[in-house]
C-alpha cells in the first residue's frame, strides 16, 4: 500500500511537471522579481545573497564554520545549509534571511539532496563514511547508511526511488533504494567521484570523477557505466554536473581548468568550453534553464553563463572561497 | 500512511546501529559479492611505528571498499628476517619496511610479485630498475630536487621536503589526516603515507581488474595505474619503479608549499622531481 501511494505521487508529480513546463514556456526570459541566488563561502563562513534580476550582491552575512552544501526546500520556503565544521544543518528564510532553526546532522556534513516527495534530507557525512537521512521539520535522524570513504555527492532520482552517494576515496557510486534504504548496487568509477545527476525519467545518471578527470554516463536500470570520457587537459578536475532543462546538454564544472564544459548528454561529445573564474566547483541552473551560475572558489566569484550561446556574461565578486550555489526562483 | 510516517516508525522500532549491522551481515544483499575474494599482504618491518600504522590504515580502508566491491584483505606481519618459515608464495604483494639486503633478497625470491619499498630513499635502488620493486617513498634525489626548487623561489630559505604532512589540508588530505589520527592515534608522516598508499593502490587495482593475482597486480601497477594518493593528482610509476608524486615543503614545522614549484619547474611536471627513466642495467 505504501508503494502504490508512492507511485501515485510520482504520477501526480509528472503531471505537475508537465503543467510547470507549459507555464515556463510562456514566461518572460528575465528573472522573477524578488528572486535570489544564495552562495556558501567555505572560508568566509558566510552566505552571499545576489539579486537574480540585477545580478548585484545584496548582502553577505555570517552563517557558521565552513558552510558547503546549500539547497531550497521543495516548496521554496526554506534554505538549508550544511555547516560542515559545526556538524549541523542550518535553516534560514530566503526572504527575511532570518535563521529559523538548526539541527545536528552527524559528523562533517558536506552536501545533501532533498527527496522530491518526502522532503527528507539525504546527507553525506564526509569524515564518517556514512550517509544519513533527516527530517528537516523535526531535525530527527531517520536512517543511517554505511557507505565508502569520503562520501560526497548526493543525487536523488526524480521518481524518488533511488539515491546515489559518491564515495570519493572508494571510487564508488553507491545506489540506495528508497524507501528501504538498502544499497542495491555499487558502481566502480574513475578516481574520486564527486557529483552525480539524474535525467527526468530516472533511467540515466551522469557522474564526474575529479582525479581521473572523467565524466561517466550510467544506465540506472542496470547500474552499469555506459560511456566514459576523459576531459581535455591535465587541469580538468571536474566537480559539479548539471543537466540542461531539455536534457540535451550536460554542464560540468572543470575545477582547475577554470572552465565549464558543455557536452552532449547522450554522446558526451564536447560542445563548448566556457572560461570562468579559478577552481570552479559549484553549479546551479536557473528555473527557466537559461542561466547557469558557477562558484569559482579561488577567484572568489560567481560567473553567470547564458546557456543559449554558452557565453560567460557576468562575474560577481562574492565571499572567500565560494562553494555551493542555490537559486530561489 | 505516508512514506514519511512509515520510515519514521521503522526507524523508531529498529535502532540505526542494528540496521547498519544487518546491512553488513546480510549475505544475499544485492550489489555485494556473495563470496568476497580473499587476499593477503605480507608486511616485513618493525612491528610498531609509522610504517605499520600506515599499512594497517590502508588495510582497513581497502576492506571498507572491499565490503562493497567483493574483496577481503588480510595482513601478515613479520619482523625483519623472521619470514623464512612463512609461505610467501601466495601473497598478493609484499610491503617492505626493511633493509636493502633483505628487500633485494625478497625481490629475487618472488619474481612476479610486487615488492613495495616503504622506507629506503637510496637513489641507487631506483637506478638499478628491479622489475618488481616499487618505491612508494620518494628517493633522496626527489627530496633534494624539491628543496632546490623551493630555494630558487625563496633563496636562502631552509626547508624540508616531505612526502606528507599532518597539517596538509588540500585535496582531501584533511580527511586522510583526520581519519588516520582517529584510527591510529598518531599523526601521518612520510612512512605511514607510503604504507597507506601501497595498500590503497593495490586494492584500487584489484577492484578495477575485478579480481586478480600477484602477477596481474604487478602488471597493473606498472602499466595502468592512476592512483589517487590524496595529493591532488593521479600518480603512477616510472621505469625505475619510483612513484611519481608531488612533495610538500615545510619550514619549522609549518607547511609552506608544494613541489613541483610553480614558476620554477618548467614545465611543472612530476618528472621535475627525481631521476627519470635512467636505468643502469
Amino acid at each position: 500500500m505504501n508503494w502504490s501511494l508512492f507511485q501515485e505521487r510520482i504520477v501526480m508529480r509528472q503531471h505537475f511537471f508537465a503543467l510547470l513546463g507549459l507555464l515556463l514556456f510562456v514566461q518572460p526570459l528575465s528573472a522573477v522579481p524578488g528572486s535570489r541566488i544564495f552562495v556558501t563561502n567555505e572560508k568566509g563562513n558566510s552566505i552571499t545573497v545576489i539579486d537574480a534580476e540585477s545580478l548585484e550582491v545584496e548582502k553577505e552575512f555570517p552563517i557558521g564554520k565552513r558552510p558547503r552544501g546549500i539547497a531550497l526546500s521543495p516548496d521554496g520556503a526554506e534554505v538549508y545549509v550544511a555547516i560542515s565544521e559545526e556538524n549541523k544543518i542550518l535553516i534560514f528564510d530566503p526572504d527575511t534571511l532570518e535563521v529559523l532553526r538548526e539541527f545536528q546532522s552527524g559528523s562533517d556534513p558536506e552536501t545533501f539532496a532533498i527527496h522530491p516527495m518526502t522532503g527528507h534530507l539525504y546527507i553525506s557525512n564526509e569524515d564518517d563514511a556514512r550517509a544519513s537521512v533527516f527530517d528537516p521539520v523535526t531535525g530527527q535522524q531517520l536512517v543511517e547508511i554505511e557507505v565508502g570513504l569520503e562520501p560526497e555527492g548526493v543525487a536523488i532520482s526524480p521518481d524518488g526511488s533511488k539515491v546515489i552517494i559518491t564515495s570519493e576515496s572508494t571510487n564508488t557510486l553507491h545506489v540506495i533504494q528508497v524507501p528501504q534504504h538498502t544499497i542495491v548496487a555499487n558502481i566502480l568509477v574513475g578516481a574520486r567521484p564527486r557529483s552525480a545527476t539524474f535525467n527526468s525519467d530516472s533511467t540515466l545518471a551522469w557522474a564526474t570523477s575529479e582525479i581521473s578527470g572523467e565524466v561517466q554516463k550510467i544506465d540506472m536500470r542496470k547500474h552499469k557505466v555506459l560511456h566514459t570520457v576523459t576531459l581535455p587537459g591535465a587541469k580538468s578536475k571536474p566537480k559539479d554536473v548539471v543537466l540542461s532543462k531539455d536534457e540535451r546538454f550536460l554542464y560540468v564544472a572543470g575545477g582547475r581548468a577554470n572552465a565549464v564544459y558543455v557536452m552532449r548528454a547522450d554522446s558526451l561529445d564536447m560542445v563548448a568550453s566556457v572560461p570562468v573564474g579559478k577552481r570552479v566547483w559549484g553549479l546551479a541552473l536557473s528555473g527557466d534553464g537559461k542561466r547557469l551560475f558557477t562558484t569559482d572558489g579561488v577567484s572568489g566569484t560567481v560567473s553567470v553563463i547564458d546557456t543559449e550561446n554558452n557565453k560567460n556574461y557576468k562575474t560577481i565578486r562574492v565571499g572567500d572561497f565560494p562553494w555551493g550555489v542555490a537559486i530561489d526562483d | 500512511m505516508t512514506i514519511m510516517a512509515i520510515m519514521t516508525t521503522m526507524t523508531r522500532k529498529i535502532p540505526a546501529v542494528l540496521i547498519a549491522v544487518c546491512a553488513i551481515l546480510l549475505p544475499a544483499q544485492p550489489g555485494r559479492a556473495a563470496e568476497p575474494l580473499e587476499m593477503r599482504f605480507a608486511y616485513i618491518g618493525p612491528d610498531q611505528g609509522s610504517s605499520l600504522a600506515g599499512v594497517q590504515q590502508g588495510i582497513s580502508e581497502a576492506n571498507l571498499q572491499g565490503a562493497f566491491l567483493g574483496q577481503r584483505y588480510h595482513l601478515e606481519v613479520f619482523a625483519p628476517g623472521d619470514w623464512q618459515e612463512a609461505d610467501l608464495a601466495g601473497v598478493l604483494a609484499v610491503l617492505g619496511a626493511t633493509g636493502q639486503t633483505e628487500l633485494l633478497h625478497l625481490s629475487a625470491l618472488l619474481p612476479g610479485v610486487a615488492i613495495f619499498n616503504l622506507h629506503l630513499t637510496d637513489n641507487d635502488l631506483r637506478l638499478a630498475c628491479y622489475p618488481n620493486l616499487l618505491h612508494v617513498i620518494p628517493s633522496d634525489r626527489m627530496y633534494a630536487d624539491a628543496r632546490e626548487q623551493w630555494r630558487q623561489k625563496e633563496p636562502g630559505a631552509g626547508v624540508e621536503a616531505l612526502a606528507w604532512h599532518p597539517e596538509f589540508l588540500k585535496f582531501a588530505a584533511r580527511d586522510l589526516n583526520k581519519r588516520f589520527v582517529k584510527k591510529q592515534g598518531r599523526k601521518m608522516d612520510d612512512l605511514s603515507w607510503a604504507g597507506w598508499a601501497a595498500v590503497k593502490m593495490s586494492a584500487d587495482a584489484i577492484s578495477r581488474m575485478g579480481g586478480g593475482n600477484a602477477a596481474a597486480l604487478l602488471d597493473f601497477l606498472k602499466n595502468r595505474l592512476n592512483f589517487d594518493g590524496q595529493k591532488g593528482i593521479a600518480m603512477n610509476f616510472r621505469k625505475t619503479g619510483q612513484l611519481r608524486q608531488p612533495l610538500l615543503l615545510a619550514g619549522q614545522g609549518r607547511l609552506l608549499g608544494m613541489a613541483p614549484v610553480r614558476g620554477v619547474a618548467i614545465p611543472p611536471t612530476l618528472d621535475s622531481l627525481g631521476l627519470v627513466g635512467e636505468c643502469e642495467k
